[in-house]
């Protein structure tokens, strides 16, 4: 087994001190250790974007990301997201537009979508689709997701 | 069961190359490759694992006398956002537009992608184009030494580099260009990224007139390292891209290239579509 | 109007863009999939799967396993000698004693305090294979002196737990045939005489399998007394209550079957496979609750697939372009096991036989055993198989007649009032309007000329259209003794209304649209609604999330016992009112008058009828059994209550350079009787048509000698956002006169026709007919240079 490691990062605003092995993901920490299950496990090699997560600003997909990675940094999950206003906003598009059925890849594509329009408020429908290239959806065929993005700028 | 024994995370390249002078690492950046990896079994973790992320004097794009150097921890993200990269260095900034998701490219870094050392990587083949030098540091007895390879020497194989296990790979360094000097990635799949590439093309010239010169071509996913094709650059030389140049190229190709088959593709068809795809990029530069 | 006939127009809730009850919980990331659960004191399982693609078991040796820390318990065949053969033809054991017959089979399982535990031991035990010759090509299933798959008798050995009546060990099989289906109508002989046209192909379906973006997973507990808790993702609930209990030779009514939300279902869990026998051996074991839940990598290589299937269609037309004849004979690759793939013919033949009238038909189906994976239920059913060869051959028909292809469809489609040879009853039946619908918006008609023409431009990059329709049960299909679906409603003393139906959510919104339909007959706000549809122990018997039936069956269950609850109200309203309650209605949460008059606010008449000298309360039952009837043993019957109907138009555009086919829109037009939700039928049928999508030009698990070549997302390639195309969807509104306020079932439709589209506009683009899918793009550039090896029928007879 491998070590454990001790970390100090920021969860959803709060800090944070935990006791992670060195081997294991971002994902792994965040479900089984802390608790937070919003973050999905799809596929565990970056394919789905079901566990997208934002560190420091960015998104990446936790199940690629070492846990103790996260030591000094600013980790934001769904369940962090979904309490700020602009959280509030993009789940009320989601809902709105039906872009939600199983809503299994929803938590990782609200999180895609929040670093999205950050980083391109005035993103079209060609700049949105490429943002969730990442992402995968097998319900929705993706048009009522792309018309909640573009809803929630 | 894996058995990490310790976990590093140096702040300085000196302290890193310490560590790794110790022996028994497993390195990570951005942990895009290593993670996935090591969870199917391809990787077994070393007794240390260092995490060369926070290490400062790795980041960062600049240009000095002619040469730009590309710390090893930039991501792919921070290429697509450099305005240096989109304005000298296309086919680079190409690459990374198709880079894997949005996710996965503000997460992985260049020196990864290098080290990584896919047939496919998507990084590797305009970096041939642009002629591109690793740069790669290490503590072989007691200070730090640096050494520069070109790119082309240091891939060997599929996940194979040059890299001795004491070393890491701080920079990449490009001279820049001739004046005039454009180059073009081409990737082929049916989407814009998260693909592998069944084949890739990096193409770069400078046109005087109608005339190529300085022509470099390489070729992803059809031997075992991203590979410079100097006997299509040899056919178009000096020339103008007209049918006979073009077919003349084409031709080289045919014979430079060593495509197999497994589940992406046949060798058949990687071999055709070089073929047409570099058939179509040079049409392009014909037309200009 | 007179002034008497003038009523108060009430707010409507039909048609509406109603968004999903469960959508802000989803989108907030606190939705608790079954991977989000935790039980007190749960273990961890992990499968040890075969390595042999055929081989007899000689020996297991689990005691280095047994003897790893945090092990609870390892288990073979060995120690469940009580286990029973499960799925469709009760020939697979959760356990595999003596033989293995597929990588996927499970020799072993463990159960530990953490997965990295479980997945350790299963390193640590060994197994010793005898090899045997592997049977990979189903063609070969058929031939003299092939391997045989299931040649010995297994299952349990009849121990003390069972009890008599339940179902016998599988007795083996002589040959590889698992099952056969023939259906007949009319003379085919005949129709070919009759014939000016004829044509004949062979065509070839690939392997694809669901992606559930949840992988599977079960969790099993048993409580002190031997009553048995599952959280399960199953789509069958009542059904698998049962087969569980018969497996394990215990009551029904000891087991209990909690469904969390689901992250996909697809008909992918419509059958029991074996994870779920073996977490529940592992919990009695151990008597510990045990969770096992797939790896992706597990999910690609050992949930199952969609049906692959080798077709060979002949079929005939006159020169006026009247349908003669078609004859059908497929050979399908059952896999190792029989699950629901199999039966895929139930859905084909009425495609073959009922889409088009066609007056002589004859269907046949072998479905054969082999080592490979096997293939299961899967959105559409056969459907997308059956539709991509007759829709070819529509147009390759129509081409032989030089007659328009849109045309030609018209002239055969068949139109409301239609009873087929095969016994399918067509009340409502918008055919002919979604072929036009589909035609004129797509400009259908003129772009397949200017296509065609210039099929011999210079420019490498080629574009078409191509049409194709599909025929479904839209109101639920009698398979099993009841397709009914049981609500209980009940009404508290504020109005608010609980809605406990039987039947599952699985993405698809029927919790929606379910309250939706309630609180029309009740006047109330969707607020007003809970809608409870999880818990065997709580819920009526429904038969299960599958044929497209919960909106058709469900709804009219839902209806059915909100119509009651509002008779009792409006009867006591008129009591206390002294109008005749034909004279009062619900609307706005008031009891009102013709005119609009409130009488009663609804929560206080509910509270005076419960505090009063006659105190009740409003809790009404209704089961709704929909009018449909069992097929006869010649495949003939209605089984369905209504029929949902279909056409759409792909356009393409084919680069013969790479042969990258894109697809660049989708026109549909499907009758769906009525549209109760707007946003979620939208959703429905965007979503299927871009399954339709991966299935024709992108997805294609890769089985090569029995093992999964591609099993992850990386190579296993599900379309993604940037490659969606532009979709235009119509609704043809036909008002079924037995559909929950007319509505139809819709939701395998969509992903039905689109392969049979794209193949049709591939051709219309370069003239080439590929009769193989998938259309991805080394196939397609091989099948412009003549080089895709086109399917053939070498099928022994």
């Amino acid at each position: 087994m491998s070590a454990k490691v001790e970390i100090d990062f920021t969860l959803n605003g709060v800090r944070e001190q935990r006791a992670v092995a060195a081997d294991m993901s971002a994902l792994a920490m965040l479900r089984d250790v802390v608790g937070l299950t919003g973050t999905k496990y799809g596929c565990g090699e970056g394919e789905c974007g079901a566990c997208t997560i934002r560190v420091d600003g960015v998104t990446l997909n936790a199940c690629l990301m070492f846990a103790v990675d996260c030591d000094g940094r600013e980790v934001t999950t769904i369940e962090g997201l979904a309490a700020t206003p602009p959280g509030e906003k993009l789940r009320a598009s989601f809902v709105e537009h039906g872009a939600v059925q199983c809503g299994f890849c929803t938590p990782g594509l609200v999180m895609q979508a929040s670093h999205l329009i950050e980083k391109n408020p005035g993103a079209g429908e060609e700049e949105i689709r490429r943002g969730i290239e990442g992402n995968l959806c097998r319900c929705t065929g993706y048009r009522k997701i792309i018309e909640a993005i573009a809803g929630a700028k | 069961m894996s058995g990490i024994e310790r976990y590093a995370a140096p702040r300085t390249l000196e302290e890193a190359a310490e560590l790794l002078s110790a022996g028994g690492a497993t390195v990570f950046a951005g942990g895009t490759d290593v993670m996935p990896q090591a969870n199917a079994g391809r990787l077994r973790f070393q007794k240390t694992l260092l995490n060369i992320g926070r290490i400062a004097e790795l980041r960062g794009i600049g240009e000095s006398n002619g040469v730009v150097r590309i710390g090893a921890l930039t991501t792919i993200t921070e290429l697509l956002e450099s305005p240096l990269v989109r304005g000298r260095f296309r086919a680079l900034w190409q690459s990374c537009d198709h880079f894997a998701s949005d996710q996965i490219r503000n997460a992985a870094t260049l020196g990864g992608n290098l080290c990584n050392a896919s047939p496919a990587g998507d990084t590797l083949v305009p970096l041939l184009v642009l002629d591109a030098q690793v740069v790669l540091a290490g503590k072989p007895n007691g200070t730090l030494a640096t050494r520069r390879l070109p790119l082309a020497g240091f891939l060997t194989g599929p996940g194979r580099t040059l890299r001795a296990a004491h070393e890491l790979l701080t920079a990449v360094e490009i001279a820049l260009p001739p004046a005039g000097f454009d180059s073009e990635y081409f990737k082929f799949g049916t989407r814009p990224a998260l693909d592998i590439a069944a084949i890739s093309i990096g193409l770069g010239a400078v046109r005087e007139g109608r005339v190529l010169r300085d022509v470099r071509v390489a070729f992803g996913a059809v031997a075992p390292t991203p590979v410079r094709a100097p006997r299509v650059e040899a056919a178009l030389e000096g020339r103008i891209a007209d049918d006979a140049a073009i077919e003349a190229a084409l031709e080289a190709a045919a014979d430079e290239i060593h495509p197999i088959s497994d589940i992406r593709a046949s060798d058949w068809y990687r071999r055709e579509m070089v073929r047409n795809m570099l058939q179509r990029m040079l049409c392009d530069v014909r037309e200009g | 109007m007179g002034e008497a006939q003038k009523t108060v127009a009430r707010e409507t809730l039909i048609g509406k863009r109603i968004p999903k009850m469960d959508a802000p919980e989803k989108a907030s990331g606190r939705t608790r999939y079954l991977h989000d659960i935790d039980l007190p004191g749960q273990l961890h399982a992990k499968i040890l799967r075969s390595t042999q693609v055929h081989a007899l078991i000689k020996s297991i040796d689990t005691g280095a396993a047994k003897r790893l820390p945090g092990v609870h318990a390892v288990i073979t065949a060995a120690d469940v000698p009580w286990q029973r053969p499960i799925g469709v033809a009760k020939d697979h054991l959760p356990l595999k004693t003596g033989r293995v017959r597929s990588l996927r089979d499970e020799v072993a399982a463990v159960a530990a305090d953490s997965v990295e535990i479980a997945a350790a031991a299963l390193a640590l035990i060994r197994v010793e294979y005898e090899p045997l010759p592997p049977l990979t090509d189903p063609v070969e299933a058929l031939q003299p002196g092939a391997p045989l798959i299931h040649p010995e008798p297994h299952g349990g050995d009849g121990g003390p737990q069972l009890k008599p009546g339940g179902p016998v060990a599988y007795t083996g099989k002589p040959d590889n045939v698992a099952m056969t289906f023939e259906y007949a109508q009319g003379d085919v002989a005949q129709g070919e005489r009759e014939s000016d046209a004829v044509v004949e192909d062979v065509f070839r379906l690939h392997y694809v399998t669901h992606c559930c973006m949840g992988v599977s997973g079960v969790i099993a507990e048993f409580d002190a007394s031997g009553n048995l808790l599952l959280h399960s993702n199953t789509q069958v609930p009542f059904l698998h209550k049962r087969e569980f209990a018969e497996m394990l030779g215990i009551d029904p009514g000891r087991v209990r079957i909690i469904q969390p939300p689901i992250g996909g279902g697809f008909g992918s869990k419509l059958d029991i496979y074996p994870f779920e026998p073996i977490a529940i051996f592992l919990a009695r074991a151990t008597g510990r609750p045990v969770k096992l839940v797939y790896t992706r990598e597990e999910e690609f290589e050992a949930s199952p697939t969609r049906q692959p299937v080798l077709l060979k269609l002949r079929s005939g037309c006159t020169r006026d372009g009247a349908l003669t004849f078609r004859a059908v004979e497929t050979l399908h690759d059952n896999g190792a096991y029989t699950s629901w793939g199999a039966t895929t013919p139930f859905v084909m033949m009425q495609t073959v036989s009922s889409l088009y009238r066609v007056p002589h038909c004859k269907y046949r189906t072998r479905a054969v055993y082999t080592n490979n994976p096997y293939a299961g239920s899967f959105r559409g059913y056969g459907n997308l198989q059956a539709t991509f060869a007759v829709e070819a051959h529509m147009d390759r028909l129509a081409d032989a007649i030089g007659m328009d292809p849109l045309e030609f469809r018209l002239k055969n489609a068949q139109q409301p009032g239609e009873v087929t040879p095969q016994g399918m009853h067509f009340g409502t039946c918008g055919f002919k309007e979604c072929l036009s619908t589909a035609a004129a918006r797509s400009a259908y008609q003129r772009k397949r000329l200017e296509h065609a023409s210039r099929q011999g431009d210079a420019s490498p990059l080629k574009r078409g259209v191509g049409i194709a329709s599909m025929l479904h049960v839209g109101g639920g299909a009698k398979i099993y003794p009841s397709d009914g679906c049981g609500t209980i409603l009940k009404i508290d003393d504020f109005a608010h209304v609980t809605l406990i139906t039987g039947a599952s959510e699985i993405g698809q919104g029927s919790e929606t649209v379910l309250a939706q339909l309630v609180c029309e007959e009740l006047g109330l706000p969707l607020s007003s609604v809970t809608v409870v549809n999880n818990d065997t122990d709580i819920t009526p018997w429904d038969v299960g999330v599958h044929a497209s039936r919960t909106t058709f069956i469900a709804g009219n269950s839902a209806i059915g016992a909100a119509k009651k609850a509002k008779d009792k109200i409006l009867a006591a309203a008129a009591a206390k009112s002294g109008r005749a309650s034909g004279d009062l209605q619900l609307s706005g949460g008031f009891v009102v008058t013709p005119e609009g008059e409130k009488l009663f606010e609804l929560g206080k008449f509910l509270r005076s009828l419960h505090f009063s000298d006659k105190a009740d309360l409003v809790m009404t039952t209704f089961y709704y059994e929909p009018p449909s009837h069992h097929q006869d043993r010649e495949f003939k019957g209605d089984v369905s209550a209504a029929y949902a109907w279909a056409s759409q138009v792909a356009e393409v555009e084919v680069d013969t350079r790479t042969g990258i086919v894109k697809l660049l829109s989708i026109t549909a037009a499907h009758d769906v009787g009525r549209v109760l939700n707007r946003l979620g039928i939208e959703g429905q049928i965007e979503g299927g048509v871009v399954m339709g999508q991966g299935y024709a030009l992108t997805e294609n698990l890769i089985v090569e000698g029995g093992a999964v070549k591609n099993p992850s997302f990386r190579d296993y390639k599900l379309v993604t956002a940037p490659e969606i195309p532009e979709m235009d969807i119509s609704f043809i509104e036909t008002m079924d006169g037995e559909g929950p306020q007319g509505a139809k079932g819709v939701g395998e439709a969509p992903a039905i026709c689109v392969a049979a589209a794209v193949a049709n506009a591939i051709h219309n683009a370069t003239g080439v007919r590929i009769t193989s899918l998938p259309f991805t793009p080394e196939r397609v550039y091989r099948a412009l240079r003549g080089k895709l090896e086109a399917p053939v029928w070498n099928v022994p007879a």
